[in-house]
């Protein structure tokens, strides 16, 4: 077992685009579920939104790449829309059974034959990157930074990227929860009624930060298919969405360093057990007692099952995660 | 009368069942032809025919066939010759993707499946040194059914898949009712049930007759175990509502994995009963299996409905969903009651694994594809109300079918998300809920 390769790969992932995009879905759920108390379990779909608004540019609409912001905006407002209208009155859960539901209706949709036209179909969208690609101050073809840290030229101008609108995002909403809008959005977790009672339009915050958050989601959605160079359907499945959960719940709920470091810490704990595993299947079925436990192919499910345990534990246990407090935390529901 | 192959009543089309066992039997009767690399990879093409129940294969030719890498770099294309088939050379085991160009089809001919219009092969499936990709066809099928015969068709198929969706979701609209989670996890006991089948049936042997009790028996004790192993501790500890539902979301998480890691990803038919003769009545087909199903669904919920309304349980279990602390005021254990509700929705979400797999085929997210349809048919019946469960999971289950008539077979539960908005936009406590409980 190749110890010090498995410790090379945990270090890099903690900087890894993974990371980064993970960090950016996780600071706009953070607005969203931790600072509003949204529980948005569709935050793949807004992720989505960014891929496609991006991909579409050269795909469909046949016009330059910036243009995939705005036209990644106009998705998130509508799908914002959609699943804010009837459920930002209700309980939580009902905007948790919404959006989840959204999200799968989206991917299904935008991986069907009927809109192949529109979205590529299952194959997705490929040609997108390249002017993104021609920003590049790198030789794409050398290695940049030192061991462990060491990037091809064209992730190490993804990283760069990401973690810059990783930071640009957190300053922003970290000055955001600072400001009355942020009090206010505060206020409304806490007690909305109480809120109402000052006359502020509760459903408007609400839709704000679900649209503010879905929009910061659409970013990683970008920075991911720009690594990727591909937009697939299946990358946005619901359970991508828990994942980034598991992630902010690790770093913390309504802190945003929480969002940030999360993710980190999960990219480096799954890495770690991913490539921990593997080596240990590598050449025989892991086995204890002679009773076959894991082969190689089952290291996936057994990693994704230490994921759905972790999220049970952290939940459990310490639903504060690593950096938050217990007090802001919406977790009783009404 | 028609008669069919295996699981070929199955609703997502008879050909589509017909092109996976043959997919599965015939795949390998192309001869490998040696090349210099010594690696290739066959692609054919065959048109399927279905005429007096007789499925009939024939290669089409000239269609074009096109092998690139994973990230898209072009390796080789060519026209399939008069096998249907068109040999490419690959230089190394690696990942490529094949794709069929659909415009190169002859006119009547389209693909089964016209989403697969590309099959990627994983390096890891170059077990010899010849990997075969069959595109399956067939000729326009739905042609001939009047439109009424048609619906009343999907009006079947529907009521069976609404009898099924009510079962499962019962559970999920009572625990709701009596503890207030929304409990994600409750797809995996309707897969725990199908699996459990499937183990009992297809790996032991025991006939499906009587391996059926056992699977509701523990389907029963599994959504005991659940609940005192978890939501119940979670409860004693005074873990909010919404902690609990993320909770559920791990669960699921970990179940559903754990199912992949045992079972693999592929969806497998049970023993018994899975070749059926269709009957025909009147405008409309369905098996012995299917009806037989259809019926003992239909007097379970009728007893479930019965049980609720009469016995003493029933109505504890009633009085604890409308409103647990005056229930317990009056005496009523609600602990007691919450364990029985967690047994019932355990055995009723197995015995709907049980149905389905049998409709179906068993596999590891056969629970999780359903609990959207069971979201939207508890919302549409009432959350909490365990009548609306049985009204809503069959109207949405119709309706999915019904819809299916006009939107693609791809996006056919996208209807059931759009009953879930407008429910929750005109009438969000449902056909039975009550007002106070949305808020």
């Amino acid at each position: 077992m190749d110890i010090i390769k498995i410790l090379e790969n945990t270090i890099s992932a903690l900087f890894g685009i993974d990371a980064a995009y993970f960090a950016l879905a996780a600071i706009g759920l953070n607005v969203q579920f931790g600072y509003t108390g949204l529980l948005n379990f569709g935050q793949a779909a807004f992720m989505a939104c960014g891929a496609y608004g991006l991909g579409m540019t050269s795909q469909y609409f046949g016009v330059g790449m910036w243009w995939g912001i705005l036209i990644g905006l106009a998705f998130v407002v509508i799908l914002g829309l959609l699943v804010g209208i009837p459920t930002l009155r209700l309980r939580a859960d009902y905007l948790a059974i919404v959006t989840i539901a959204t999200a799968e209706i989206v991917r299904l949709v935008v991986r069907s034959v009927q809109f192949k036209e529109y979205f590529g179909g299952s194959d997705g969208i490929n040609s997108f990157s390249k002017s993104f690609r021609d920003l590049s101050p790198f030789d794409p073809a050398g290695q940049y930074g030192i061991r462990p840290f060491q990037y091809s030229g064209y992730s190490f101008w993804t990283m760069i990227v990401g973690w810059s609108l990783v930071a640009l995002f957190s300053f922003l909403v970290f000055m955001l929860m600072k400001s009355p809008w942020g009090r206010v959005v505060k206020a409304i977790r806490e007690d909305e009624d109480a809120v109402r009672s000052l006359g502020k339009n509760v459903y408007s915050y609400k839709m704000q930060s679900l649209i503010i958050g879905g929009a910061i989601g659409m970013f990683s959605g970008m920075i991911f298919a720009l690594d990727r160079g591909s937009v697939q359907p299946d990358n946005y499945s619901r359970d991508v969405t828990f994942y980034v959960l598991t992630a902010l719940v690790l770093g913390g709920v309504a802190k945003v360093r929480g969002s940030v470091v999360g993710p980190m810490m999960f990219w480096a704990i799954y890495v770690f057990s991913d490539n921990f595993l593997r080596e240990l299947t590598k050449d025989k079925p892991f086995e204890i007692f002679g009773f076959g436990l894991i082969q190689k192919s089952q290291v996936g499910p057994v990693n994704y099952m230490l994921i759905g345990l972790g999220l049970m534990l952290l939940m459990t246990f310490r639903p504060q995660g690593v950096f938050g407090s217990k007090e802001e935390m919406a977790l009783d529901g009404r | 009368m028609i008669e069919t192959a295996a699981a070929s009543k199955r609703w997502t089309g008879l050909c589509k069942a017909l092109a996976i066992v043959a997919a599965s039997v015939f795949a390998f009767s192309a001869p490998a032809q040696a090349e210099e690399s010594g690696l290739s990879i066959v692609a054919a093409v065959q048109n399927q025919t279905i005429d007096g129940g007789v499925a009939t294969k024939n290669p089409v030719a000239g269609v074009l066939i096109s092998v690139t890498t994973a990230t898209g770099s072009p390796i080789g294309e060519g026209t399939t010759d008069s096998s249907g088939t068109i040999t490419i050379n690959v230089p190394e085991k690696d990942t490529y993707v094949v794709t069929i160009d659909v415009s190169t089809l002859p006119e009547d001919v389209t693909l089964i499946d016209e989403s697969k219009t590309q099959s990627t092969i994983e390096k890891d499936s170059f077990t010899t040194d010849t990997k075969r990709v069959t595109f399956f066809a067939g000729s326009s099928t739905s042609t001939g059914a009047p439109l009424f015969d048609r619906i009343a068709q999907r009006l079947v198929d529907g009521i069976r898949l609404g009898l099924i969706i009510a079962i499962c979701s019962v559970g999920l609209s009572l625990i709701f009712g009596t503890t207030g989670l929304t409990n994600f996890a409750h797809g995996e006991m309707v897969t725990f049930g199908g699996l459990i089948a499937f183990w009992f049936n297809v790996l032991v042997g025991v006939p499906l007759l009587i391996a059926a009790p056992l699977v509701i028996a523990l389907g029963g004790l599994f959504g005991l175990a659940m609940n005192a192993v978890i939501f119940a501790k979670l409860r004693k500890r005074g873990i909010g509502l919404i902690s609990q539902l993320v909770v559920s979301v791990g669960l699921s998480i970990m179940l559903r994995n754990f199912f992949l890691y045992q079972f693999g990803g592929r969806t497998r038919p049970l023993d018994d009963f899975s070749l059926q003769v269709a009957k025909d009545f009147g405008p409309v087909n369905i098996t012995m299996r299917d009806l037989t199903t259809a019926i003992i669904s239909l007097v379970v919920l009728v007893s479930v409905a019965l049980y609720l309304q009469k016995s003493r349980t029933g109505k504890a279990i009633r009085a604890v969903s409308d409103n647990p602390n005056l229930a317990s005021s009056t005496g009523i254990d609600t602990q007691k009651i919450i364990r029985i509700v967690w047994f019932a929705g355990g055995a009723l979400a197995a015995m709907g694994g049980l149905f389905r797999g049998l409709d179906e085929q068993v596999g590891f997210e056969m629970g999780s594809g359903l609990i959207f349809l069971m979201f939207a048919g508890i919302t549409l019946g009432g959350l909490g109300s365990a009548y609306g469960a049985l009204i809503g999971g069959f109207l949405v289950g119709i309706l999915v079918e019904l819809a299916s008539l006009v939107v693609p077979a791809e996006l056919k539960n996208a209807p059931a998300l759009l009953i879930l908005i407008i429910v929750l936009v005109v009438r969000p406590q449902g056909i039975l809920g009550r007002k106070q409980r949305i808020g």
